[in-house]
């Protein structure tokens, strides 16, 4: 049978292609592809031979043994040293002329350890901007040994942003639990079981009603007078410092 | 945002091009498809747009990878894609899915339908233009009757394989998106038959559109019973497509899996104006209830209007349809993205203008197919003109 003129034509241009493709195939194919997966198996060698930036943390140990022996048996057990103190294969190589930085700023350690809800539940989170402000996490928590959230000694660990209020303001001498009925479970878990707030007019007349035995330059007010439906605190907030 | 999200759902990994690519594989689905019906299912009447939709369809399979291309990190790399293919990865298939409809379908089938008209061409041209119909034939010069029967045999069968494979070609894209199984709003087995049925919807419209707008650009008459069956098939296909998202939607609701709240609540957010105004009302609703009362597609029409206004109504219902389809896939790409996996919360998209992936490339890309089609007209005149009439520079 004759072959139509039009299928001896397209058959050569599609052998061509295909021809193309194959030819293309056997120069831009890399010889190692497919040996051990969709990839090139060279590679391996290729990203191998990269200089090393990281000298893992058995290169550490080597000489820093009792910060490693530290690190091994506190929390940050799974945290290598070169999570904190960068890649460090060129302190290795060279230790008195390249040294380790020491992350002492604010701003890392909340990298992991800011409030955010997607953290696992239980692990260490504080909130950077109430949690002790200005001061460098290193003062209080040591890296390589942290323990578990202390129960904070101070209000102003968590409350650090009323506490700097409330320090210009007239109660500056006032302790917190004055007015906030503390209970234990609040430094626990502190969302759950919360402080108490003052409740009566009376509590604030202990020091500003008429009469009444505090300070002599405390403000004083008639407290049948003087806006009987309101809480005092709902017009006067305690913590500021221009509070009247 | 609203509520929680995870840290990496913030930016939308796949934007507005994500959003064009499957609208432009759909339109050459449809436009083919809308070809077959001439070509395979004898549709007599909508004989004046055969070459038209494949050449529309042609047009915007040139142009279906570029947003791809362009939201690549590394472009330069894709064709490796073909050097060693992975026959694992539905993604990494596309090249082959795309070869095979752009050579061995639409090229093949353009071939063989305007074989005899390029060698008459060649023989009348001079100059350069000679050379180039010259080529195009392959040196396929043949044109006695054995030859030219052959011609329409092959492209007969080219169709029949054609069909199919526009279907691979947009239900492949449906596919990548239900196979998503971490996805509920994705991961749907309905995914492909109803882009595909969205396909065939667009491809109508947009062959419908070019045809008015082609026909008033050249001063020749409309024929309207073309344009009757184009409006009663679009009419048809919209039926069959709004009935597979309804069941989808449907049977979302009767599952009520976990993730029915959030994507309620972004149904009634972040896509109200997309899915319901858009996609819904003015994309399906409005242009149905046009097509059904004026077009024959419904015991000959509910009511008859005038020619010329049939004319206005099909177009506008035209252009309603596309604004309608581009909807469906900005909300299947977008909105897949929108909610986040622990299904609490939504995060929010905003195009960029000028970016590599902004607005401007999109329109670029868009407005291309076009220019594209322009020159394949200038080249390929698809109108069957009187013997006397007929100009070799096209329009």
């Amino acid at each position: 049978m004759k072959v139509p003129q039009q299928v001896a034509r397209l058959g050569v241009v599609f052998a061509a292609a295909i021809a193309a493709l194959l030819v293309a195939r056997s120069f831009l194919v890399p010889e190692t592809f497919g040996e051990l997966g969709h990839y090139r198996a060279a590679a391996i060698d290729s990203i191998a031979a990269h200089p090393k930036k990281y000298a893992g943390h058995q290169e550490c140990a080597a000489c820093h043994d009792d910060l490693a022996a530290k690190r091994a048996a506190g929390n940050h057990r799974g945290v290598a040293c070169e999570v904190c103190h960068g890649p460090q294969q060129a302190h290795v190589d060279a230790p008195l002329d390249v040294k380790p930085p020491a992350p002492r700023d604010r701003g890392f350690c909340p990298l992991c350890h800011a409030y955010n809800p997607s953290r696992p539940t239980g692990f260490p989170q504080i909130d950077p901007v109430a949690h002790n402000p200005l001061r460098p996490c290193i003062t209080c928590h040591d890296p390589h040994a942290p323990v578990p959230p202390a129960v904070p000694e101070e209000c102003s660990a968590c409350h650090g942003q009323i506490a700097r209020q409330k320090a210009l303001s007239h109660h500056a001498n006032l302790p917190c639990v004055t007015c906030h009925q503390v209970p234990q479970q609040h430094k626990v878990t502190p969302r759950v079981i919360r402080p108490t707030k003052p409740a009566e007019r009376a509590f604030c007349g202990r020091c500003h009603a008429e009469g009444a035995s505090g300070p002599a330059e405390a403000p004083r007010i008639d407290l049948a007078a003087h806006h009987p439906r309101y809480l005092c605190w709902q017009c006067h907030y305690p913590h500021y410092p221009e509070t009247q | 945002m609203q509520g929680y999200i995870y840290p990496n759902e913030f930016e939308l990994q796949w934007s507005l091009l994500i959003v064009l690519y499957p609208y432009i594989t759909g339109l050459v689905a449809g436009a083919f498809i809308l070809a077959s019906l001439e070509r395979v299912f004898n549709v007599k009447e909508v004989q004046p747009t055969y070459r038209l939709a494949l050449l529309t369809a042609l047009a915007f399979l040139l142009v279906a990878p570029l947003p791809l291309q362009a939201h690549l990190g590394h472009p330069e790399r894709s064709y490796e894609i073909f050097l060693t293919p992975n026959r694992k990865s539905a993604m990494a298939m596309f090249g082959f899915v795309y070869a095979w409809y752009l050579t061995v379908v639409l090229l093949l089938e353009i071939w063989f339908e305007y074989r005899k008209d390029m060698v008459l061409w060649a023989r009348e041209a001079v100059g350069w233009r000679r050379w180039l119909y010259y080529g195009l034939t392959l040196g396929a010069t043949d044109l006695s009757d054995p030859s030219l029967k052959f011609d329409d045999a092959a492209g007969r069968w080219i169709t029949v394989i054609g069909i199919p494979s526009a279907f691979l070609l947009h239900g492949y894209v449906g596919f990548i998106f239900g196979s998503v199984k971490a996805n509920p709003w994705w991961s749907s087995v309905l995914m492909p038959v109803v882009f595909l049925f969205s396909a065939i919807v667009s491809g109508i419209a947009l062959v419908l559109i070019l045809y008015v707008v082609i026909s008033l650009f050249r001063s020749r008459p409309v024929d309207m019973r073309c344009l009757d069956k184009l409006a009663s098939f679009l009419f048809y296909a919209m039926i069959v497509d709004v009935s597979l998202e309804m069941l989808d939607f449907v049977h979302r609701l009767y599952e009520s899996e976990e993730s029915i709240d959030i994507l309620s609540q972004m149904i009634e957010s972040r896509l109200f104006i997309s899915l319901i105004v858009l996609q819904l009302v003015l994309g399906t609703l409005i242009p149905l209830g046009f097509l059904g009362v004026f077009s024959p597609a419904l015991h000959r029409g509910l009511a008859r209007g005038s020619d010329e206004l049939r004319r206005l109504i099909y177009l506008m219902s035209a252009v309603l349809v596309e604004i309608g389809i581009f909807s469906i896939r900005w909300n299947v790409v977008i909105g897949g993205q929108l909610f986040s996996k622990s299904l609490r919360g939504l995060t929010v998209y905003k195009v960029e203008l000028l970016g590599l992936e902004g607005l401007a490339t999109t329109l670029v890309l868009l407005a291309l197919p076009f220019v594209i089609l322009w020159v394949l007209v200038k080249v390929l005149p698809p109108w069957e003109e009187p013997a006397g009439l007929r100009r070799l520079d096209g329009v």
